[in-house]
């Protein structure tokens, strides 16, 4: 099911940084390690998940960030349609996978805010706030990260062009907001 | 503040990781048969060290993975990390 209440309905839009809440998005948090769990991952999902660590994959309907060696969390490109209370993919997946004990997929749409954040300052601001060196990251568009932002765990993917998603708990998703907030006044 | 280079993620502070005590310590195959100074001595005792001991350690902010590490408790010097199941390197 999806929780349509969004974290926050503002939008942040200060000295060239904008950040927007992406919702409704699927988010699937995938599980395995088995040869049979790629395959059957492959053909469900028409892609390939990335093994290398801090990567992700892109098809035309799903991005595929890496976690650790054996996790991976699968978000919907674009937002789904609000009179869809189900998703049809974590289905699929969850009677594949889950019910054949090749590996665990775990629905964690209402889990997980999605933060778009876009603008050459964003890495100011992160670097204000998490011990992560972005150096590498910024320049590289598919690298991902799950690190400390103001001291809340959050997941990293750069989407290229300036254009960043941000992922984190929904319970923290408004005391981060109020962060980046305050942050990018302060640009 | 110093780096750890995780097994799996790559070179990342320290502030991600989280200590897990001492590594290396087998669990006895008969605990019914051990006395209770024994049992204590697996349950509690640790060497605590000063120089270099190996623990584990967890990125508990990243890829959420244990693994291992020699480190040199006097000067904080990491001497080498490897993955839990793997033998600790010689000296």
């Amino acid at each position: 099911m999806l929780n349509y209440k969004t974290a926050t309905n503002e939008e942040i839009n200060y000295n060239g940084i904008v950040v927007k809440e992406i919702s409704p998005t699927m988010k699937l948090n995938l599980r395995g390690k088995k040869r049979e769990f790629f395959t059957n991952i492959g053909k469900n999902l028409n892609m390939l998940l990335p093994t290398e660590a801090n990567t992700s994959t892109i098809s035309d309907k799903f991005t595929a960030i890496w976690l650790s060696p054996d996790e991976w969390m699968i978000v919907t490109n674009d937002e789904v349609k609000k009179d869809t209370n189900e998703y049809q993919l974590n289905e699929i997946l969850f009677n594949d996978i889950s019910k054949s004990s090749l590996g665990a997929i775990i629905d964690v749409t209402d889990q997980f805010v999605q933060l778009e954040i876009i603008g050459k300052n964003i890495y100011e601001i992160f670097s204000a706030g998490s011990p992560f060196n972005f150096s590498e990251f910024k320049d590289k568009k598919g690298s991902s990260v799950q690190t400390i932002l103001n001291h809340i765990d959050v997941i990293v993917h750069n989407k290229g062009d300036q254009i960043v998603n941000l992922f984190v708990r929904r319970s923290f998703a408004q005391h981060l907001w109020s962060w980046i907030n305050d942050s990018a006044s302060r640009l | 503040m110093f780096l750890i280079n995780c097994p799996y993620c790559g070179e990342r502070d320290q502030q991600e990781f989280k200590a897990g005590g001492e590594a290396h310590i087998e669990r006895p195959k008969q605990p019914t048969e051990l006395s209770d100074d024994e049992w204590a001595e697996y349950l509690f005792m640790r060497k605590n060290i000063k120089g270099v001991q190996f623990e584990r350690w967890n990125h508990a902010h990243g890829c959420r993975k244990w693994f291992n590490m020699a480190r040199d408790t006097s000067n904080d010097e990491i001497k080498a990390i490897y993955k839990m199941g793997e033998k600790p390197p010689t000296q």
